[in-house]
C-alpha cells in the first residue's frame, strides 16, 4: 500500500508521540497484535460508555431542550453595542497575549532545553562516542522534562493563581511552562533528525558543540522549528481561552460571566471574536506549514533560486517580524513585570506549600477515591475520542468529495462543501470545553458523561481538520480509476478512500486521546467529574497534601496514555 | 628534516570483525601534495578519518604535531583539530545559512560562543571571508544562500571555508566526487594552485586515478585495508596502478 508522502505539518504533529527510533528487532506476529489491539480498543469503548452510564439510568434531563433552544437562538443576535464591542476587543487582546507571549516563552525555553535533551549534545548520535555517563545524562534530562508536561495548562494556571494572586504572569506561565516542556522534547527529536553530517565536519574541525549547533543544526532544522512554533501557537490560543475561565481574564473569563448571568447574546459575540482569531491564527500557521510550497527542501544541483522561493522566503520573515512585534505589544499590553515572581510575598506562599504539602495523602480512604476517579477519567477520554472519531470520520467524508473530481460540474459545490465543513471545524475547536459543558449540562443530567460528550465535540473540531486534511493530500488515482468504472459516494469512499487514510486517522484518534487524557481536568474544574473536580476541590480548601497526590496520579495517567498509545502505535504501524 | 605533521605507526582500524586499515605506516610532511588511490572499500577514508581524529586507531598509534591524539583532552583534541582542515565528499555546508556562514564556520574553533552567535545576526570578519572566497572565484556569492548554488560552487564554498580556518594542513575526502568532469577538473586545479600558492600540505583521497598523478606529488595506493605502494607521483608505474585496481581472484585470505 503506498500513501503519497504526508504533508510535513501533520508530521510535526505526531512527533510529540512519536517514540524514539528503534532498532530492527524481530517484532511480533503483526498481525496478531493488531487484532488484540482493536478488540481491546472496542471493550474500552464500550466499558467505558457502560462506566459513565450510557444505557442504565436516567441521563437526559428533557426539561432542558427550551434552554438549548434560547442558547442556540441568540446565536443570530449577538450583543453588538459599542461598549460591549470594546469590552469584546479588550478580552481578545488579552487572550492573543497570553498566546502569544506563553508562546514565545516556551519556544525559549523549547531552544534552551531541546539542545539540552537533544541526543546529539549527549554524545549518542552516530557519530559519537556513547559512554554510560552520557547515556544516563540524556535518559535524566529527558525525564525532567517529564513532569511539566504531564500536568495540563489549567493545573498549572489554578496553581499558580495560588501562589501568584491575579497577576497576568499566570496566564503567560500556565501556558509557558508545559508548553515549553514539549517543544523542548519536540525540538529536541527535530535536531536530532537533521542531517549531521555537517555538524560532524564543524565539530572535527574542532568546533565545540554550542557553536556546532548554531551553525549546522539549527539552521538545518529550522523549518521545522518554525513551523512546530506556530502549530503551538495555535495550541496556545485555546490554552488561553481556556484558562480565562479559571479567572486568569481574557475571553473565557467575560464568556464565563456572561454565561453564568445568562446572557447567550454577549456569550455569542465572545465567541464570535474567539472564532476569528482562532481562525486567524490557524490560517497564518498553515501558510507557513504549507508542504508543497516549503522553501527550504534543498534544491537539486545547479538549479538556482526561482521566484517563489524568494516570495516564501519574505513571508516567513515577515512572520517572524510580525509575531515578535506581537510579542513586544502585547507585553506592554499585559503590563508583564516579573518582579512578582520573587516578591516576599510570592516566596513567604511558596514556601508555606511546599511545607504542608509533604508528605502527600497517601491514606486508605484518598488512594480509593483516586483510584475511582482515575477509572473516570480514562472512561471520559475514551468516550470523548470515540465521539469526536465517529464525527470526524463522517466529515472527512464530506472533505472526501473534493478528492477525484470525477464530474468537472461538481467543482464550485465541492469547494462550497470543503469551505462549510472547514467553518463547522473551527466553530467546534474555537469553543472551549467547559463552555461546550455548560452547554451540553443543559440537557444532561450533572456527572461525567456531559463532560465527555463535551470533550467530544471540542476534539471533533480538531480531530476532524487533521482528518480533512489527510484526504485532502490522499493520492487521488485509486479513487479515479474507481470513479472511472462507475463507482462512486459511499462505495468509493470504502474502497478507495478509507483504505489508505484508516491508519493515520487511527494514529491521529490516538494521539488526541492521548491529549485528552489530561484535558479531562479540564472539565472537571467546571464540575463534570474526573480528577479535575477533586483538583479544584482541594486547592479550594487549601488540602495541598491531598492536592500533591492527585497531581501524582495526574501524571501517572499521562505516563499510562503514552506507554498504551506507543504499543498501539508499533501494533498497527 | 622538518617534524612531521602527522605520524601514523602500525595504526589500524577495526569495524565489528573487519579490519578497514591495517598496520599502517605514514609520515606527513610539510608541503607535501598526497594522493590516497585504491578502489572502493579499500579503507581512504577512514585513513582520512584517522589523520583528522575523528576515528580513533583500534591498534597502534596517531601523532598529530608530536602529540599522541588517544592521550589528548577533549579541549586539546579540538585545538588539534582545529589546525587540520577537512573537505567533504557532500560537502558538509548547512544549505538555509548565507555564504558567509558557511565559511566563517571554518573559524569557529578560535571564536568564542557569544562572538559566533552575534556573527550568526551581523557577519564577523567579512573581509576575510571576501579574501578566501575571491580565492575560490566567488568574491559576488557573499551573500547568497548556499542552496541556491550549483554543486561546483558549493565546493568551492567548503574550499573557502578551509581557506578561512587556515590549517597546517588540507584533508580532502573524495572532493570531486558528486561533481561532473569539467567541474571537477576546475576544482582539483584550484586545489593544487591554492596549495602550492599558500604553501599547505594536503592529503586527497581520489576515485579518478590521472590526477594523483597530475595533481599531488606523493600517491599512495591502498587495497582491502593495507597500503600496498607509497612514492613519488613520478615513479608510479601503469602496472601498478592496474594491479591495484584489478579484482582480486583466488587470493590467500590476508
Amino acid at each position: 500500500m503506498t500513501v503519497e508522502a504526508p504533508p510535513r505539518g501533520i508530521d510535526v504533529l505526531e512527533l510529540e508521540k512519536l517514540p524514539a527510533p528503534r532498532s530492527p528487532k524481530k517484532r511480533r506476529r503483526p498481525a496478531t497484535a493488531r487484532r488484540f489491539w482493536m478488540t481491546a480498543v472496542v471493550v474500552a469503548v464500550v466499558a467505558s460508555a457502560l462506566s459513565l452510564g450510557v444505557g442504565r439510568q436516567e441521563l437526559l434531563n428533557s426539561g432542558g431542550w427550551p434552554m438549548v433552544r434560547r442558547f442556540f437562538a441568540a446565536a443570530l443576535n449577538p450583543v453588538l453595542t459599542p461598549e460591549f464591542l470594546r469590552l469584546t476587543w479588550d478580552a481578545s487582546l488579552t487572550t492573543v497575549a497570553y498566546a502569544s507571549v506563553g508562546t514565545a516563552l516556551s519556544v525559549a525555553f523549547g531552544l534552551v532545553f531541546g539542545v539540552l535533551v537533544s541526543q546529539t549534545w549527549w554524545g549518542l548520535d552516530s557519530g559519537g562516542r556513547r559512554t554510560l555517563w552520557s547515556r544516563g545524562g540524556w535518559l535524566g534530562a529527558r525525564g525532567l522534562l517529564g513532569l511539566p508536561r504531564g500536568v495540563h495548562e489549567v493545573v498549572w494556571g489554578l496553581f499558580l493563581v495560588s501562589v501568584l494572586g491575579l497577576d497576568p504572569l499566570v496566564g503567560v506561565l500556565a501556558i509557558g511552562i508545559p508548553f515549553g516542556a514539549v517543544t523542548a522534547k519536540v525540538f529536541s527529536e527535530l535536531l536530532d533528525e537533521a542531517p549531521g553530517h555537517a555538524f560532524r565536519a564543524l565539530r572535527a574541525s574542532g568546533a565545540g558543540r554550542i557553536k556546532a549547533f548554531a551553525y549546522a543544526l539549527g539552521p538545518e532544522a529550522f523549518p521545522d522549528l518554525l513551523s512546530y512554533s506556530f502549530y503551538r501557537f495555535e495550541c496556545a490560543v485555546r490554552a488561553a481561552a481556556i484558562l480565562g475561565l479559571i479567572g486568569a481574564g481574557g475571553l473565557g473569563y467575560q464568556i464565563s460571566l456572561s454565561f453564568y448571568s445568562l446572557n447567550y447574546e454577549e456569550v455569542w459575540t465572545l465567541i464570535y471574536a474567539l472564532v476569528i482569531i482562532s481562525g486567524l491564527v490557524d490560517l497564518w500557521s498553515t501558510l507557513l506549514r504549507r508542504p508543497n510550497r516549503n522553501r527550504f527542501r534543498v534544491r537539486p544541483q545547479g538549479e538556482c533560486g526561482s521566484g517563489p522561493a524568494m516570495q516564501r522566503d519574505r513571508f516567513v520573515n515577515l512572520s517572524l517580524a510580525g509575531f515578535v512585534l506581537l510579542v513586544g505589544v502585547c507585553t506592554w499590553h499585559l503590563g508583564l513585570s516579573i518582579s512578582n515572581l520573587w516578591s516576599p510575598r510570592t516566596r513567604g506562599l511558596l514556601g508555606d506549600i511546599a511545607v504542608q504539602a509533604f508528605p502527600p495523602d497517601f491514606s486508605a480512604a484518598a488512594l480509593s477515591s483516586l483510584w475511582g476517579l482515575s477509572l473516570e477519567t480514562v472512561a471520559m477520554s475514551v468516550v470523548a475520542i470515540a465521539l469526536s472519531t465517529v464525527l470526524s470520520v463522517g466529515m472527512a467524508f464530506v472533505a472526501a468529495r473534493t478528492v477525484g473530481d470525477a464530474g468537472a460540474g461538481h467543482g464550485s459545490a465541492a469547494a462550497l462543501a470543503a469551505l462549510a465543513s472547514r467553518a463547522v471545524l473551527l466553530f467546534f475547536r474555537a469553543i472551549p470545553p467547559p463552555v461546550w459543558a455548560l452547554v451540553v449540562l443543559f440537557v444532561f443530567l450533572p456527572g461525567p458523561l456531559p463532560g465527555a460528550i463535551a470533550l467530544g465535540l471540542y476534539n471533533f473540531g480538531i480531530l476532524g481538520r487533521l482528518m480533512a486534511e489527510v484526504v485532502e493530500n490522499l493520492d487521488s488515482r485509486p479513487v479515479k480509476a474507481l470513479q472511472a468504472q462507475g463507482t462512486v459516494g459511499a462505495r468509493s469512499f470504502a474502497y478507495g478512500v478509507l483504505p489508505l487514510t484508516l491508519p493515520r486517522f487511527g494514529g491521529f484518534s490516538l494521539y488526541r486521546w492521548e491529549v485528552t487524557m489530561r484535558e479531562v481536568v479540564v472539565v472537571g474544574v467546571v464540575g463534570a467529574g474526573g480528577l479535575g473536580r477533586l483538583l479544584s476541590a482541594q486547592l479550594n480548601a487549601f488540602d495541598y497534601r491531598g492536592l500533591v497526590s492527585t497531581l501524582l496520579a495526574l501524571v501517572a495517567l499521562t505516563l499510562f496514555a503514552d506507554v498504551v498509545g506507543a504499543s498501539v502505535r508499533r501494533a498497527i504501524r | 628534516m622538518p617534524e612531521a605533521i602527522v605520524t601514523l605507526s602500525g595504526a589500524g582500524v577495526r569495524f565489528g570483525d573487519q579490519w578497514a586499515l591495517r598496520d599502517v605506516e605514514f609520515r606527513l610532511f610539510p608541503g607535501e601534495r598526497v594522493a590516497l588511490v585504491g578502489p572502493s572499500g579499500a579503507g581512504k577514508s577512514t585513513f582520512l578519518s584517522l589523520l583528522n581524529g575523528t576515528v580513533t586507531p583500534t591498534a597502534g598509534e596517531v601523532r598529530v604535531f608530536g602529540r599522541d591524539l588517544a592521550a589528548l583532552k577533549p579541549a586539546q583534541l579540538r585545538r588539534t583539530q582545529a589546525r587540520l582542515g577537512t573537505i567533504h565528499q557532500q560537502f558538509d555546508l548547512v544549505g538555509p545559512l548565507r555564504v558567509i556562514h558557511n565559511v566563517n564556520a571554518g573559524r569557529l574553533a578560535d571564536w568564542s560562543v557569544g562572538r559566533a552567535l552575534l556573527s550568526l545576526a551581523s557577519p564577523r570578519e567579512a573581509r576575510r571571508v571576501q579574501e578566501a572566497l575571491g580565492r575560490v572565484g566567488l568574491a559576488d556569492k557573499v551573500y547568497e544562500r548556499t542552496d541556491h548554488l550549483s554543486g561546483g560552487e558549493r565546493q568551492r564554498v567548503a574550499l573557502a571555508r578551509v581557506l578561512a580556518q587556515d590549517p597546517a594542513a588540507i584533508l580532502a575526502d573524495e572532493p570531486i566526487s558528486s561533481l561532473d568532469p569539467v567541474r571537477g577538473a576546475e576544482v582539483m586545479d584550484l586545489l593544487r594552485d591554492l596549495c602550492i600558492e599558500l604553501n599547505k600540505t594536503l592529503v586527497t583521497s581520489l576515485h579518478v586515478f590521472e590526477y594523483a598523478l597530475s595533481h599531488c606529488d606523493r600517491v599512495v595506493g591502498l587495497r582491502q585495508g593495507r597500503v600496498i605502494f607509497d612514492r613519488p607521483a613520478g615513479q608510479v608505474t601503469k602496472t601498478m596502478a592496474a594491479d591495484l585496481y584489478r579484482i582480486p581472484q583466488a587470493e590467500p585470505a590476508p
